[in-house]
């Protein structure tokens, strides 16, 4: 790149001296021009430049036209554009001058394609000046003898030139000097004015591309002024309260120019100006009074002026000047209202008087005090009373009656009219009707049909209702010709209770009250429901009221919506007036999420949600699947009860044969040696053959008890004594004993019955092997040591069976039982019996008593009446059953008395398998 | 002043009038003041009596109600151009004398100045709408006067501006009487009428 240049340098330099042989002489002469020199041209229009070459160059240089390159600043121009004139000249031509910039150079292409640069001019493109409009002209008045005028115009388009503007102006014999503007082209102001002679204005615009000239403005600058406003204004009041008086001084003397004048007024802090009528100020002066104002107010005044004719322009007003009118009487007596308490006493009224101040306007001055009189219309001989107030209520106390109230407002001037209240011992005049309320922007308007009667008045009070405060009343009174009124100061969402009373000359009429809002919105909350009841398919919901504060307007209903986890939401609308709703056909045993909603007419708002779960069961479907159930067990059991006791001696047959009790044997009676004769070591030694399959019964046969004479019976009751009251006593037969054995010996559980006396005493030995039934047998010698002799149906009770009835009192049984699972179920049982004997012993006389293990017996119907516990009593009565033995003609003969009871026993061993009765 | 008067003529003449009746007005209180001013300016005393000034036409003139409205134009004309030429002789003196130091004045008295050149000129067009011709001036006027001294120069000013204010007054009664509807438009009688 730079050797580029380098070369391009030297080239221009070589040129340079080939062309300019005398260089060294002075300026380099150049080898060419270009015609025109710059130009100024109208943009857009068509442009030709000529590029010339010098003869001097041609010859020394070959340079020719043909060689000429023309560029716009650097940029090369289209050859298409370039014409060659001669072997001299060069023409370029541009159809648009909005596509040429500075310079225009014309350059040549010289041998070894060495751009050179030949001649360039500067192009200036731009726009002739449009011809000035709107010429206005105004002449301001400086001061008292000084005048100005300032013209102004609308110079056109901008001309992208240097565009002088001048102001001309000139009499028909007189021409004045022009006024240029300086840093503006739109507006001039000329200093040297004279009225009275038509002045012709006009503008010249003028730059290289051409001159405009507006149209010519002809004016008397008389015509055209715009005075200075009035000085040294000055108000004062008179002696009327209602006119002021105005004076101010004039700029421009009546020689010159006689003026007409405004006068504009208001009262302080009123924005509203109020002008004298103009054709009260269309003549010259210097002073006005202003009439018709308000008494005591203050004014603000202000003037200006313009030329009389309303040629020119108005003055700038002037400084403003305040004044405040004199007192005058107060023009009507306050607005006055009452309250009435009858809380104490409905004979005694306690009377609130309440009035309002007069308006600024209306009190017309200082209000000092108000003046009260109160007359009693029911009574003409009570006398008037009169109370001077300096505030705006007053309290009475007066026995119920018709009353007037007459009120009257005094300042320093005098008394207002007087304002009457009159207070009727009833409101029993009509009420007015169709009370209603409007929105009306920031007012809400109250309107009402009037009554049928005359009305003289209509009084509205109205107050914001809350949930939290008393309602603070106001009130308002409108004239008895309107029927609907604006309430001021009613903030929105807010309610308001309003009652209208119609006032008449005799009487006042009931209040009609409704409630109103100014501006609704949706409530504040949604209110919170829960569930009083759930049933299986029904929800009963239940809900507050939302607070007036909370509602934001009319709650125009309640919305319920529920639904389960997973189904579709439900909607519900419900009254406004509700707090409780049930819904129904709701799935049992479903979660569901419930919420309610208060809408407005401006929105609404939801409420926390609330869940619940439907029941399983509707109410008595347990009661009735229970009860039957029980009914039908308890049928079952009694059943089976009455079928085991029809069935004993089958069953005992079958399940439980008879065994007699050895003990109760005479047998040891009739043997007492035998035991000494015997010794037995042990068991194996008793048994050495094996087991015994079977129990061996040795049937004696037994006599009536009556047989037996009581001291035949002595020695077995103090056997049976010895046995129940001494454990480890065992017995034996003929006198060998089982003391031996680790194995205790105890009376039988039917040992209570073992005072049944024998007249047998057959001595007998009982040998058991086997097991009883499927029992693991106990290798048990046994061996009776009663002395007692067996009874006839304790061998064999089948062979009784026909006279069970008289047999039965001598029957024992003896039993041999060697498991535990039997004696386990016996003591629950017993215990059970035990517990309900505790509870009701008298209850037992004539039941049916069963023996359960020889230990217990158990009242069966009793039970079933007693225990709540009806399934383990059931179960316990099974138990019972399957070992119990049943002796009604016990209980017949020889009931056991509670007392009785602790001789029977359960030797605490038995659970422990240690001993069994043998 | 045979020639009709055509409504607009009648207009223009009524505008005329009434624009010049004013420029009177003001030109006698600007000449008014100007005269305090030059008083002070000029160190003279304003009782100062001074004898009528050559070449400046009396404002005071007998049978006053007795002249026609040509005759009243042409004579206020006659005065009103010799004023001009005297103001701007004073306004060369002023200068000469004073130079800047008193813009104030030179500017006042170059705005007398030019209104009684437009007085001039609205008489001029009355008169055209006369249609009486309009005597020529003779040649720049008034013969200029003799070398005065700078006290005599003082004097004859204050003279000037005493008899322009007269004539201002004149003037205006002049055109009043002008001004006046006539009863038979055409005639000279209107311009003739006693005010």
């Amino acid at each position: 790149m730079f050797s580029r240049w380098n070369w391009v340098a030297c080239g221009f330099y070589l040129v340079l001296n080939i062309c300019s042989p005398d260089a060294s002489g002075g300026l380099v002469q150049s080898c060419g021009h270009i015609i025109p020199e710059s130009p100024v041209l109208a943009l857009g229009s068509n442009f030709t430049a000529l590029c010339i070459l010098n003869e001097s160059c041609l010859d020394f240089g070959n340079i020719y036209a043909s060689q000429i390159i023309w560029k716009i600043k650097n940029r090369v121009v289209p050859k298409e554009q370039y014409r060659e004139i001669n072997r001299t000249v060069s023409s370029v031509t541009f159809n648009d001058t909005s596509s040429l910039a500075t310079p225009l150079t014309c350059n040549i292409l010289a041998d070894g394609q060495i751009e050179q640069n030949i001649y360039g001019i500067t192009v200036t493109v731009g726009l002739a000046p449009e011809k000035p409009k709107n010429l206005s002209c105004i002449v301001h008045q400086v001061s008292r003898f000084t005048y100005v005028m300032t013209c102004t115009w609308n110079p056109g388009r901008h001309t992208f030139l240097d565009t002088q503007y001048r102001l001309r102006y000139s009499w028909p014999e007189e021409i004045f000097p022009d006024c240029i503007p300086k840093d503006v082209n739109n507006s001039c102001t000329v200093t040297d004015i004279q009225f009275f002679v038509n002045t012709e204005i006009w503008v010249e615009a003028t730059n290289a591309l051409g001159k405009a000239v507006s149209d010519p403005l002809v004016v008397d600058p008389i015509d055209i002024v715009k005075p200075l406003a009035p000085q040294n204004v000055s108000v004062s009041s008179v002696l009327l309260p209602t006119v002021v008086k105005l004076s101010w001084e004039n700029w421009i003397s009546d020689a010159v120019m006689t003026l007409k004048f405004n006068i504009r007024y208001r009262i302080v802090g009123d924005t509203n100006w109020m002008e004298v009528p103009s054709e009260d100020t269309s003549s010259p002066r210097t002073s006005f009074s202003v009439q018709g104002l308000r008494p005591y107010t203050e004014y603000v005044f202000s003037i200006r002026c313009m030329k009389e004719d309303g040629e020119g322009y108005w003055s700038d007003w002037s400084e403003e000047k305040t004044v405040i009118t004199m007192e005058d009487q107060p023009s009507k007596g306050p607005p006055i209202w009452r309250i009435i308490d009858k809380a104490h006493s409905p004979a005694s009224w306690t009377v609130h008087l309440i009035w309002k101040e007069l308006k600024p306007y209306e009190a017309n001055g200082v209000i000092l005090q108000y003046e009260v009189t109160v007359r009693d219309k029911s009574s003409l001989s009570s006398p008037v009373k009169k109370y001077n107030v300096t505030g705006t209520n007053h309290t009475l106390q007066l026995p119920e009656g018709t009353y007037e109230v007459t009120l009257i407002a005094r300042n320093s001037v005098g008394a207002s009219p007087p304002s009457v209240l009159l207070i009727p011992a009833s409101n029993s005049k009509a009420p007015v009707k169709n009370l209603r309320t409007l929105p009306k922007h920031d007012k809400l308007w109250v309107g009402w049909t009037a009554p049928n009667s005359y009305v003289l008045k209509y009084v509205i009070e109205w107050c914001l209702v809350s949930s939290s405060s008393d309602c603070i009343i106001e009130w308002q009174i409108a004239p008895g010709d309107v029927q609907g009124i604006d309430l001021k100061g009613i903030k929105p969402f807010k309610c308001y209770l309003i009652t209208v009373y119609p006032l008449y000359a005799d009487g006042q009429g009931s209040g009609q009250s409704v409630k109103a809002y100014l501006k609704q919105d949706r409530p504040s909350k949604g209110p919170t429901v829960q569930t009083k009841k759930v049933g299986k398919a029904e929800a009963v919901l239940t809900w507050n009221h939302l607070t007036v504060e909370e509602q934001n307007g009319f709650i125009r209903n309640y919305t319920i919506l529920y639904k389960t986890i997973d189904g579709n939401e439900t909607v519900v609308t419900v009254d406004p007036s509700k707090t409780e709703y049930t819904l129904s056909s709701l799935t049992s045993d479903t979660l569901y999420t419930v919420r309610m909603m208060a809408s407005t007419d401006n929105g609404s708002r939801t409420g926390p949600d609330f869940t619940f779960t439907t029941q399983k069961f509707g109410k008595g479907e347990i009661e009735a699947i229970v009860v039957p159930v029980c009914l039908a067990f308890l049928l079952i059991v009694l059943l089976g009860v009455l079928f085991c006791f029809n069935k004993r001696d089958l069953i005992k047959k079958h399940i439980w044969p008879i065994v007699p009790d050895p003990s109760k044997s005479n047998i040891a009676q009739w043997s007492p040696q035998v035991p000494a004769k015997h010794n037995f070591n042990s068991k194996d030694q008793m048994y050495p053959e094996g087991s015994f399959t079977d129990v061996s019964v040795v049937e004696i046969e037994a006599d009536d008890k009556k047989s037996f004479s009581e001291q035949d019976l002595k020695p077995f009751d103090l056997l049976k004594k010895e046995k129940s009251t001494s454990e480890g006593h065992s017995s034996g037969i003929g006198g060998s004993s089982c003391m031996s054995s680790p194995r205790q010996s105890v009376s039988d559980s039917d040992e209570g019955e073992t005072t049944q006396n024998t007249s047998s005493t057959v001595q007998y030995s009982t040998v058991v092997l086997n097991g009883y039934r499927d029992q693991t047998p106990v290798q048990v010698f046994s061996r009776s040591e009663s002395t007692q002799p067996l009874l006839d149906s304790e061998e064999r009770p089948e062979d009784h069976a026909g006279g069970a009835d008289s047999t039965a009192q001598r029957q024992q049984y003896f039993r041999q039982n060697g498991g535990q699972d039997e004696t386990n179920t016996d003591r629950p049982c017993f215990e059970r019996a035990k517990q309900i004997t505790h509870a009701n012993e008298g209850d037992f006389v004539g039941f049916v008593q069963l023996q359960i293990s020889g230990q217990s017996s158990q009242p069966l119907g009793l039970g079933m009446e007693k225990n709540t516990q009806e399934a383990a009593l059931s179960s316990v009565l099974q138990t019972c059953t399957e070992g119990q033995t049943v002796r009604p003609e016990t209980v017949e003969e020889n009931p056991l008395s509670v007392d009785e009871m602790p001789k029977c026993y359960l030797p605490q061993t038995v659970r422990q398998g240690g001993y069994m009765p043998q | 002043m045979a020639a009709a008067d055509s409504p607009s003529t009648a207009l223009l003449r009524r505008d005329l009038c009434s624009r010049a009746i004013r420029l009177a007005g003001k030109m006698r209180a600007d000449v008014v003041d100007l005269l305090d001013a030059y008083v002070e300016q000029q160190g003279l005393d304003a009782s100062a009596s001074v004898a009528a000034v050559e070449g400046v036409p009396l404002a005071a003139v007998e049978r006053w109600d007795e002249q026609t409205g040509t005759q009243r134009l042409l004579e206020n004309l006659a005065a009103y151009r010799a004023f001009r030429t005297l103001l701007a002789q004073m306004l060369e003196e002023q200068r000469e004398q004073l130079g800047e130091a008193d813009a104030g004045l030179g500017r006042a008295l170059a705005a007398v100045l030019l209104q009684v050149s437009a007085f001039a000129y609205h008489l001029e067009e009355l008169l055209r709408l006369e249609s009486r011709g309009i005597p020529g001036e003779e040649g720049d006027g008034p013969a200029p006067p003799p070398r005065l001294s700078l006290f005599e120069q003082k004097l004859r000013g204050l003279g000037v501006l005493r008899e322009l204010a007269q004539w201002a007054v004149r003037s205006v009664r002049d055109l009043r009487q002008l001004a006046k509807p006539s009863p038979a438009t055409g005639t000279a009688s209107g311009l003739a009428e006693s005010p």
